[in-house]
């Protein structure tokens, strides 16, 4: 090597001089590239396209799971926030809810002052198919006695509490057989029986019997306790007239009701403890 | 064990198997409304306990389970159970031990029979208080023991492997 710099050294260099004059003159006087800077970027330009698809590939693939991540953070947290929201929104029905029953509370409060209720909780619906009872979860170290109306906040007769323990009462439902009531039709002041009846509590119905004879009912009359006796208070809604029929004898009419209360949906009661006993 | 042990072994048995289908009762199926009626499996223990323990056994069994549905179960009368279902208990040791076989269908006849008679009282009782309702009462007998009698295999099953547990040494 150092034997052919000795020799050709100098051809060499002169060589390279005269390519280097000739690049500098070509690039001087082209309105273009030189065209070897040309050819060599056309050898070039495919490898550094795929240089360049190769680093945006990488790049990509960060971005990529930089995004994933922060999605996945941000749907978490998104999640969490609904849940949240859902769960504000079940609490805002609840208590939506319990503010409607309050109002009418409150309204029923005011047109009775003479009602002494407590709030209840139905802890258990019927417990035999033979039977419509409720369960509460108040009794006899709540006032809670035997023979107390159960009622709705829009004072819609439920029941009446057939047995009471000393943190619970079995309230037999309106439509229940062993069930009977004085019962006024409101619209035409006739006084007559509100009792069950097995063939029509499947139905969630109940009758009215030993309505004086002459007495005119309409679809719709709207039927209330009577109060006479002092037993139960009056006024408070059974239910309303569906039907008239003839009993088996054929000699006397009765009611079909349907109770005003929604026997089957109900969550919360108020047992009413004392009342004032209109004569 | 000792005879004593053995039956006090017995009948802890068959009290925690009843608590377990009371249970069920209490929190499952009282839930399970289908045809306007749940099913209801007090029959069925009377019936399917006494198909297996014999007469005396069962009777006394039934009347006990009889005092329990009565302190938890509102009726038409104070003792409606503990007045019926001794006698359903009786009928279903004296079906399966003088009629049928103590098996599985001797259970479920027994079970169809303790029905029966728990729904013809219950339409009796109707009718001696002045509110007849034969169809009435029919149609929920025969609606409660169609949702009902298939729990009497479930049953049947739980309740023997207790009598077999309890009676290996015979």
């Amino acid at each position: 090597m150092k034997h052919f710099l000795k020799e050709h050294g100098l051809w060499i260099l002169f060589a390279s001089a005269v390519i280097a004059v000739a690049l500098a003159l070509l690039s001087f006087f082209s309105a273009n590239s030189s065209p070897l800077a040309n050819l060599a970027g056309v050898i070039t330009s495919p490898f550094r396209s795929a240089g360049s698809a190769v680093v945006g590939w990488f790049s990509d693939k960060q971005n990529y799971y930089q995004d994933v991540t922060s999605l996945k953070q941000e749907n978490a947290a998104l999640k969490k926030q609904i849940a949240d929201m859902e769960s504000e929104i079940r609490q805002a029905q609840s208590d939506s809810a319990e503010n409607t029953r309050l109002r009418e509370l409150l309204n029923l409060r005011e047109q009775r002052k003479d009602f002494e209720m407590e709030s209840a909780t139905i802890t258990e619906s019927s417990s035999s198919n033979w039977t419509s009872s409720l369960t509460l979860n108040r009794g006899t170290e709540h006032g809670v006695n035997p023979g107390d109306c159960v009622i709705t906040e829009s004072g819609y007769l439920v029941g009446v509490v057939k047995e009471a323990g000393l943190n619970w009462c079995t309230v037999l439902t309106v439509v229940d057989t062993d069930t009977s009531l004085g019962a006024q039709v409101f619209r035409t002041k006739a006084i007559g029986v509100a009792e069950g009846d097995f063939s029509l509590m499947s139905k969630d119905q109940l009758r009215l019997d030993y309505l004086p004879a002459n007495t005119q009912l309409l679809n719709g009359d709207l039927v209330v306790t009577s109060g006479l006796g002092g037993y139960y208070p009056s006024g408070l809604v059974i239910g309303k007239v569906e039907g008239v029929q003839t009993d088996d004898s054929g000699a006397a009419k009765y009611a079909i009701l349907s109770p005003s209360a929604d026997l089957n949906n109900l969550t919360e009661v108020f047992i009413i403890k004392s009342f004032d006993i209109v004569d | 064990m000792t005879s004593r042990q053995e039956t006090f072994f017995k009948w802890a048995l068959y009290t925690g198997a009843t608590a377990i289908c009371l249970l069920i009762q209490g929190l499952v199926l009282q839930n399970m409304v289908v045809w306007g009626v749940f099913p209801f499996v007090y029959p069925i223990l009377a019936a399917t306990v006494s198909s297996l323990e014999g007469s005396i056994n069962g009777t006394i069994y039934s009347l006990i389970l009889g005092v329990v549905c009565d302190l938890t179960i509102p009726g038409s009368i104070p003792c409606f159970y503990t007045l019926i279902f001794p006698l359903v208990g009786l009928c279903g040791a004296l079906l399966t031990r003088g009629v049928l076989s103590s098996g599985w269908l001797g259970a479920a006849v027994a079970s169809i029979a303790a029905f029966l008679f728990t729904g013809l009282f219950h339409a009796l009782i109707l009718a001696m208080s002045g509110k007849a309702a034969w169809s009435g009462a029919a149609l929920v007998c025969g609606k409660e023991l169609a949702v009902s009698i298939l729990l009497a295999i479930p049953i049947y099953v739980l309740f023997h492997a207790v009598y077999r547990k309890s009676h290996a040494n015979d």
